[in-house]
């Protein structure tokens, strides 16, 4: 107790001191956990974007259709993975879709196509298609007057087969029985822009879809969307559990190569952050070491007046830790409403962003325990860890020659 | 070939002429029948080529096309002269009645009803699947004529010829070698059995069922069975076939008459 007492006189003591070895640390951990903040935010911002955009965040499909996509690889019986899936509470919504490779004509050109049939209704609370919509609008699942049904055409599509709004697109390709797939569709909506994933895509309501493959009633793939995001590996187990005879896969599983590279990238910026660690450490280091050597003196005082040198370091360690965590602090106060900022709103790019069809504008940041507590653990740890040998020193100290320095 | 023909029998005249009879007689036998050997090869060839088609035909015929995942059943009727011209139109299932496939010469087009189109196949399509069954588009077409682009050879049972076609070296083909097997009672094919460069056999024909035609004995069933591929067969049995019906006559074979509705 005594010891705390005399911890606590010396860093207001010498109040000139503490306040610029507090300062040192508080700015090093604000620059630490906004440096966090920053890359855990860019990476769930760009997780959430494509799970939204397609993958979903746990996909079913039919025994290898992930890795070799055939047309006859099918779940047949979507309604019962339908009812399993909206029976669980952590799952906000599911979509079905097919998928065929296909070749679409204008009167006058023709060019290949990826052919998506989706189920028009879940897909809109599943995925980003309707706000991906960019002229027209998101069409309905029906025929209309004249017994067509209507499609929705990437917009790289709309552009090389010069067609638009109301045109006719002619679709051909094989069906699910081998026989030849063709039928005529009305345009009713243009999606994204010429640069977007979905330039050369053409969507189809689902039964249109499943009529036009001649597999109706079946699906290639059910997408899922999580409450939680975070749960996407354990809740694909679980559904793999229910559903034996298929082959459920998490997005990272889905999206293999952008979940490597992204791990990858992560991987690069524990470098770029452990050199910001880095900068604040050698801050940290120094102000904590001047802070001792400036008072040899005083601890050969210390001595000669009969204090154990194990109750010197303790000491020292115990002023070192209890500045840290007041630093920290006063860290706290400024950067959990500064990165809360960030989480909001973020910074407005210069030029906004266009992934995909979706307009990005702002870059964010995330508030989590993970963000604000691992650079104040670290730096208050650090702390300690470099009051350890400089109060050994201390400690060691002979009085006589303490004493007769300055 | 004919052209070595000619030469030999020019070359039996002039040494008629010079009177070197007894040296001439024997080279010439020599020469001739081993020209003989290829040349009766064209003609079974040549024969069997033509056993479906006549100077011109009409067929009724039932396609069946079996894979692991399913099983289709088309019914359609093909008219054909010589073999040039060929004309096919599906008459059911429901869904792919209509379709119809027109081949002139070297070149080939598929209507589609449904979107009221005619599209012209690609030559880089002609090995592809025609309407998902095995058979390709070139063995409708018959783009490579077999006695032009191959060499032959013939070799002899007491039941069957067969007939080794490999590709002469300018020809651009898949193939490194087909076997043709001919029945000699009935002269009409028996199988076709196709390897690739390397030897290993890829695909096989078979002819079977054994049909009276209008007074041709013309095997009724065909079965192409691609060996890389497990449990894919195509099935097609002749219903009905008829040799120069009235109703086959040039204007059957036009694109107009392709784009007729039906």
């Amino acid at each position: 107790m005594l010891l705390l007492k005399l911890a606590f006189r010396n860093i207001f003591r010498q109040r000139r001191r503490s306040l610029l070895t507090a300062l040192s640390m508080a700015g090093g951990y604000i620059l630490c956990s906004f440096s966090f903040s920053l890359s855990e935010g860019s990476y769930s911002n760009a997780i959430s974007f494509f799970t939204l955009d397609h993958t979903g965040h746990v996909q079913i499909h039919m025994e290898d259709y992930l890795q070799r996509p055939k047309i006859h690889k099918t779940i047949d019986d979507p309604e019962r993975i339908s009812e399993i899936l909206d029976a669980r509470e952590n799952i906000a919504s599911h979509t079905l879709r097919v998928f065929a490779p296909a070749i679409a004509y204008s009167d006058t050109d023709n060019t290949p196509t990826q052919l998506i049939g989706v189920d028009l209704e879940r897909e809109r609370t599943t995925s980003t298609l309707e706000q991906k919509v960019s002229s027209g609008t998101y069409i309905s699942s029906g025929l209309d007057s004249d017994g067509y049904y209507s499609a929705m055409i990437g917009a790289g599509i709309a552009n090389s087969l010069n067609i638009g709004m109301g045109d006719e697109l002619i679709l051909i390709s094989q069906g699910a029985d081998g026989s030849v797939a063709n039928d005529i569709y009305i345009v009713g909506g243009i999606v994204g822009n010429r640069n977007s994933l979905d330039k050369s895509t053409v969507f189809l309501p689902l039964q249109a879809a499943q009529e036009f493959l001649s597999m109706t009633g079946r699906v290639h793939e059910v997408s899922i969307l999580l409450e939680d995001e975070n749960d996407s590996r354990a809740e694909a187990i679980s559904l793999q559990a229910e559903l034996p005879e298929l082959s459920v896969d998490p997005w990272q599983e889905v999206e293999l190569t952008v979940y490597r590279s992204m791990q990858a990238d992560k991987q690069g910026n524990v470098i770029s952050l452990g050199i910001i660690i880095f900068i604040v450490f050698v801050g940290v280091l120094n102000t904590v070491l001047m802070s001792v050597l400036e008072r040899t003196r005083e601890f050969g005082v210390l001595k000669a007046i009969g204090s154990r040198p194990t109750k010197i370091a303790l000491m020292i360690s115990l002023e070192t830790g209890l500045l840290a965590s007041m630093s920290m602090f006063a860290g706290l106060l400024v950067s959990f409403p500064l990165i809360g900022w960030f989480t909001l709103y973020g910074f407005e790019l210069a030029e906004p962003m266009d992934v995909g069809g979706i307009v990005m504008s702002h870059i964010t940041g995330e508030l989590s325990l993970y963000v604000l507590g691992t650079p104040l653990l670290l730096i208050i740890l650090f702390a300690l860890l470099i009051s350890i040998p400089t109060g050994i020193r201390a400690a060691r100290i002979s009085p006589t020659q303490a004493m007769r320095s300055n | 070939m004919t052209s070595a023909k000619t030469f030999l029998r020019n070359r039996l005249s002039l040494h008629l002429t010079t009177s070197r009879l007894i040296c001439t007689l024997l080279f010439s036998s020599l020469f001739s029948n081993l020209a003989f050997g290829a040349e009766r090869a064209i003609e079974i060839i040549d024969e069997m080529e033509a056993l479906y088609q006549g100077a011109s035909s009409s067929a009724t015929m039932t396609m069946i096309v079996e894979t692991p995942q399913y099983e289709r059943t088309m019914e359609m009727e093909a008219s054909s002269i010589g073999t040039e011209k060929s004309f096919i139109r599906i008459l059911s299932p429901r869904k792919d009645r209509g379709i119809a496939t027109l081949k002139l010469d070297m070149e080939m087009w598929n209507f589609l009803p449904k979107i009221n189109r005619v599209i012209k196949v690609p030559p880089s399509m002609m090995m592809g699947s025609w309407m998902g069954s095995d058979f390709t588009n070139d063995d409708l077409v018959k783009q490579t004529t077999l006695t032009e682009e191959y060499s032959l050879t013939l070799e002899e049972t007491d039941e069957h010829f067969t007939i080794i076609l490999v590709p002469k070296e300018e020809t651009v083909t898949v193939w490194g070698k087909i076997d043709y097997i001919v029945n000699k009672e009935y002269m009409v094919p028996v199988a076709q059995n196709f390897y690739d460069d390397n030897g290993e056999i890829i695909r096989k024909l078979e002819f079977s069922e054994l049909k009276d035609f209008s007074g041709r004995m013309v095997p009724s069933r065909l079965e192409m069975i691609p060996m890389n591929k497990e449990g894919h067969k195509t099935i097609v049995i002749y219903d009905k076939l008829e040799f120069d019906p009235p109703d086959v006559d040039e204007s059957v074979f036009t694109l107009r008459n392709l784009r007729s509705r039906f």
